[in-house]
């Protein structure tokens, strides 16, 4: 059994925080169903660039473990489709711009009307309520805002964004956060709730330490390249052959680092000898110590610092990331057949429970693929679910006797 | 008004970030965290800013809405303080190094056998099984082998981490995941069970877009700045006194948003016609637009992409953050009364719920401020809590 067995998600989301979302609660065996437009599918099946065998990457990526329903929601007959299947469900997760579920009549009024019980979830880009809540907002545009990008980067160089999406990813954490908290409250209550969140509060979330550096000092804290706010060497260090990183953060580890490249002198340095002279002296110390990491390749120092304990890594690419021993051993990288796509890879479960494990073992589906399983569950009769096929209200895969795409 | 988690009791055996991350947003929903300490404080106390003398800010940080209470491990007393305890509470939750919660007689076997129900979560830098499962991990370690570190800065120059600690940050919030799920799943079995998670495995596991770039292309995903690996225009674009961001790549926001810096031609430009030219003629596309857009100001950019319905925005400092009125209005910044250092600022619950609210309820706690309440409360007398301050125990 799965965490979430027997909880059932209903998945109006695109593109990615949502998605995301509800990806994790599907991980973790909740039934996810997600509605989409017959005929296009939502946005992502068609933007970016990545494909296999004309089905899109990131939409594989986001929507795996899913069912699908493939509903007009701009025809009543759509609406009413999605109404019968609120009565059943758990959890309704959004994320379009405020205001567009409820101009479909899906907005948390009306469908905690028909469900009581329902947690609705609503991701968007500011939230909704507060002076920018109607306005677009996209990943970028949060860690703009939030001051993520403010302390990423090169001391002196270009903007640098957080190279992973970490806005979006963000909201869609802290919303299976939000929705998780509110299922516990509905056990005691049964009472569902609004559930709202956005991509610029979860990146303001993430700045924690930088904000207490800011309250702190009364400065607004820099970029600092791949070096630590309040502790030294804490960084990446150059090697004869590229860059490894360390984290010398205590008394203890500092005298293990020194001990590890040979440079005893260094504990006795007044400017090194505490973790404040450190921090303060960052830039005088890194260039001294570089004197000597520079002279040997990553492997050597990485292969010193681990017989000292000092916390150490090479800073790999995605390819050697993926490959990685403790990747593989961790059970990160999955292999799934998409029914479309054939073969295909996805990340596994970053957090593993020892009685009722999560598992990624389904692909994401194909547009429909799901909608007549879907339909018979709310007891639609055939004649009725090849009306609606028929109207173009919903459209299933395969289609018996051939598919249209 | 209620949490969400109202009742729910967690044992947060944590320290530094991760761990005092994720326990902190289970007290902002409601649960009665009681921190854990040694009695001369976890690391955090001890190192980096003071919001005032003797108090750590970072401390400060992950630790509100907590309670204190210390106990020395390393004496047999403690440890069976800590058993009653968690004869008590729902969750524990620890991030010590594998093998330390062992040597100190405090492990999963060990508890559980007190309490069948309790749900352990463990965050460590690898996680508790694999090659590297004994290794220290910190946040840049696990960025820089995660990936996340190749694929964050601009091409050539050196290396550059996320600026927030998104890997301590994440792991936090997936061990959030596990043990809510865990909380779940323990209504149906009746049992608690063991939750592990690292800073390795959140890096992985935030890293989707990128793997998936990886393995569809076989191309190893690069450092671009501000740019997106899949769209544009969706990046930092120069104004005439400094950087704005914008995201324009969808085939209705793309004209638009041309037009809206004179330049429509760009749209009929075999380069940058569909969304795969743009991404593949990135740099040129970049300085195309930058000729347009470095003649006006921010603030000029802003508000025609805001008439227009394009999204973008300003590239804000953490002090701008904070002050922009719609973080005000989500309630973005609070502030908290603590003994010492007087009214502290804190960063609000970034998840708004409409019947059981997030509420930030108090500051950090001093060291042991609560280990008499908590200790009469789990049965012990005042004369056995007396003996137990004696012996140094507490």
């Amino acid at each position: 059994m799965k965490p979430l067995a027997g909880l059932r998600v209903i998945d109006f989301t695109q593109a990615m925080a949502a998605p995301f979302c509800t990806m994790n609660l599907a991980d973790m065996g909740a039934d996810v169903i997600k509605l989409e437009p017959p005929g296009e599918g939502e946005p992502t099946r068609h933007l970016g660039a990545v494909h296999k065998r004309g089905h899109s990457a990131t939409f594989m990526t986001m929507n795996r473990g899913k069912r699908d329903l493939a509903v007009d929601l701009k025809r009543p007959e759509g609406v009413e489709i999605v109404k019968r299947l609120v009565e059943t469900a758990d959890v309704f997760v959004q994320n379009y711009r405020p205001g567009v579920a409820d101009r479909l009549g899906l907005g948390y009024a009306a469908l905690s009307a028909i469900n009581p019980r329902l947690i609705y979830c609503a991701v968007s880009g500011f939230g909704g309520t507060g002076p920018y809540a109607s306005r677009g907002g996209y990943d970028l545009i949060a860690q703009g805002m939030s001051g993520v990008i403010s302390v990423t980067g090169d001391e002196d160089g270009a903007p640098a964004k957080s190279g992973v999406p970490l806005s979006d990813l963000a909201a869609g954490l802290f919303s299976a956060y939000g929705i998780l908290c509110a299922l516990e409250h509905r056990d005691r209550t049964g009472e569902g709730q609004l559930v709202d969140t956005s991509l610029l509060e979860a990146a303001m979330a993430l700045t924690v330490w930088e904000a207490s550096e800011y309250w702190v000092t009364g400065e607004a804290p820099k970029a600092l390249g791949s070096a630590h706010r309040l502790s030294a060497p804490y960084q990446a260090l150059r090697a004869a052959d590229g860059y490894f990183t360390v984290g010398a953060n205590t008394d203890r580890l500092y005298e293990g680092f020194c001990r590890a490249i040979g440079r005893g002198d260094l504990l006795t340095d007044p400017r090194f000898t505490s973790g404040a002279g450190r921090r303060q002296h960052r830039k005088a110390l890194v260039a001294e110590v570089e004197t000597t990491t520079a002279t040997e390749p990553r492997a050597f120092w990485l292969e010193r610092l681990d017989k000292e304990g000092v916390p150490a890594g090479p800073i790999n690419d995605y390819a050697e990331a993926l490959s990685d021993p403790q990747t593989l051993a961790r059970r990160m990288v999955v292999d799934l057949v998409h029914p479309g796509a054939g073969p295909i890879k996805a990340l596994g479960v970053p957090v593993k429970l020892s009685d009722t494990p999560g598992a990624v073992d389904k692909a994401a589906p194909i547009l429909g693929q799901d909608t007549e399983d879907i339909l018979i569950e709310l007891g639609y009769t055939e004649s009725e679910r090849r009306d609606l096929e028929a109207k173009g209200i919903v459209e299933r895969w395969p289609i018996p006797g051939g598919n249209r795409r | 008004m209620a949490g969400a988690l109202d009742g729910i009791r967690i044992i947060d055996q944590t320290q530094v970030m991760a761990g005092p991350f994720a326990s902190m947003l289970l007290a902002d929903m409601g649960a009665d965290v009681i921190k854990v300490e040694p009695p001369e404080g976890e690391h955090a106390r001890h190192v980096g800013l003071e919001a005032a003398p003797g108090v750590a800010a970072s401390f400060l940080a992950v630790n509100r809405g907590k309670k204190g209470i210390t106990l020395d491990l390393k004496q047999p007393e403690g440890v069976a303080v800590l058993k009653r305890l968690v004869a008590t509470a729902d969750v524990l939750v620890e991030n010590y190094r594998p093998g330390v919660a062992q040597r100190l007689g405090v492990d999963y076997d060990t508890l559980a056998a007190v309490n069948p129900r309790l749900i352990y979560c463990s965050v460590s830098g690898f996680g508790q099984t694999g090659p590297y499962a004994s290794r220290g991990g910190y946040d840049l370690i696990a960025q820089g082998m995660a990936g996340i570190m190749s694929a964050t800065g601009s091409d050539g120059g050196p290396p550059v981490k996320v600026g927030v600690p998104v890997a301590d940050l994440g792991a936090g919030l997936f061990a959030l995941l596990g043990i809510l799920c865990a909380l779940r799943a323990r209504r149906i079995t009746g049992r608690g069970q063991r939750v592990d998670t690292s800073l390795f495995e959140a890096a992985l596991a935030l890293s989707a877009w990128e793997a998936t770039e990886y393995w569809y292309t076989g191309e190893i995903p690069k450092r671009l700045g501000t740019a997106h690996r899949l769209n544009a225009p969706y990046q930092a674009f120069r104004a005439s006194d400094g950087y704005f961001t914008v995201g324009a790549a969808n085939p209705k926001l793309w004209p638009i948003f041309a037009g809206l810096i004179g330049r429509p031609e760009l749209t009929q430009d075999p380069r940058f016609k569909g969304v795969g030219d743009r991404v593949k003629n990135r740099a040129a596309l970049e300085k195309e637009i930058e000729v347009a857009t470095s003649k006006e100001t921010r603030a000029h950019w802003l508000a025609r992409c805001e008439a227009e319905g394009i999204p973008a925005g300003p590239i804000y400092s953490i002090p701008e953050a904070q002050a922009d009125p719609h973080a005000q209005a989500r309630g973005m910044v609070q502030e908290l009364q603590h003994p010492q250092a007087g009214r502290v600022k804190a960063l609000g619950n970034p998840v708004k719920l409409s019947r059981s609210p997030a509420a930030l309820r108090t500051a950090a706690p001093l060291l042991g401020a609560d280990t008499d309440a908590v200790l009469a409360g789990a049965g012990y007398t005042p004369a056995e809590i007396g003996a137990l301050r004696v012996k140094k125990v507490i």
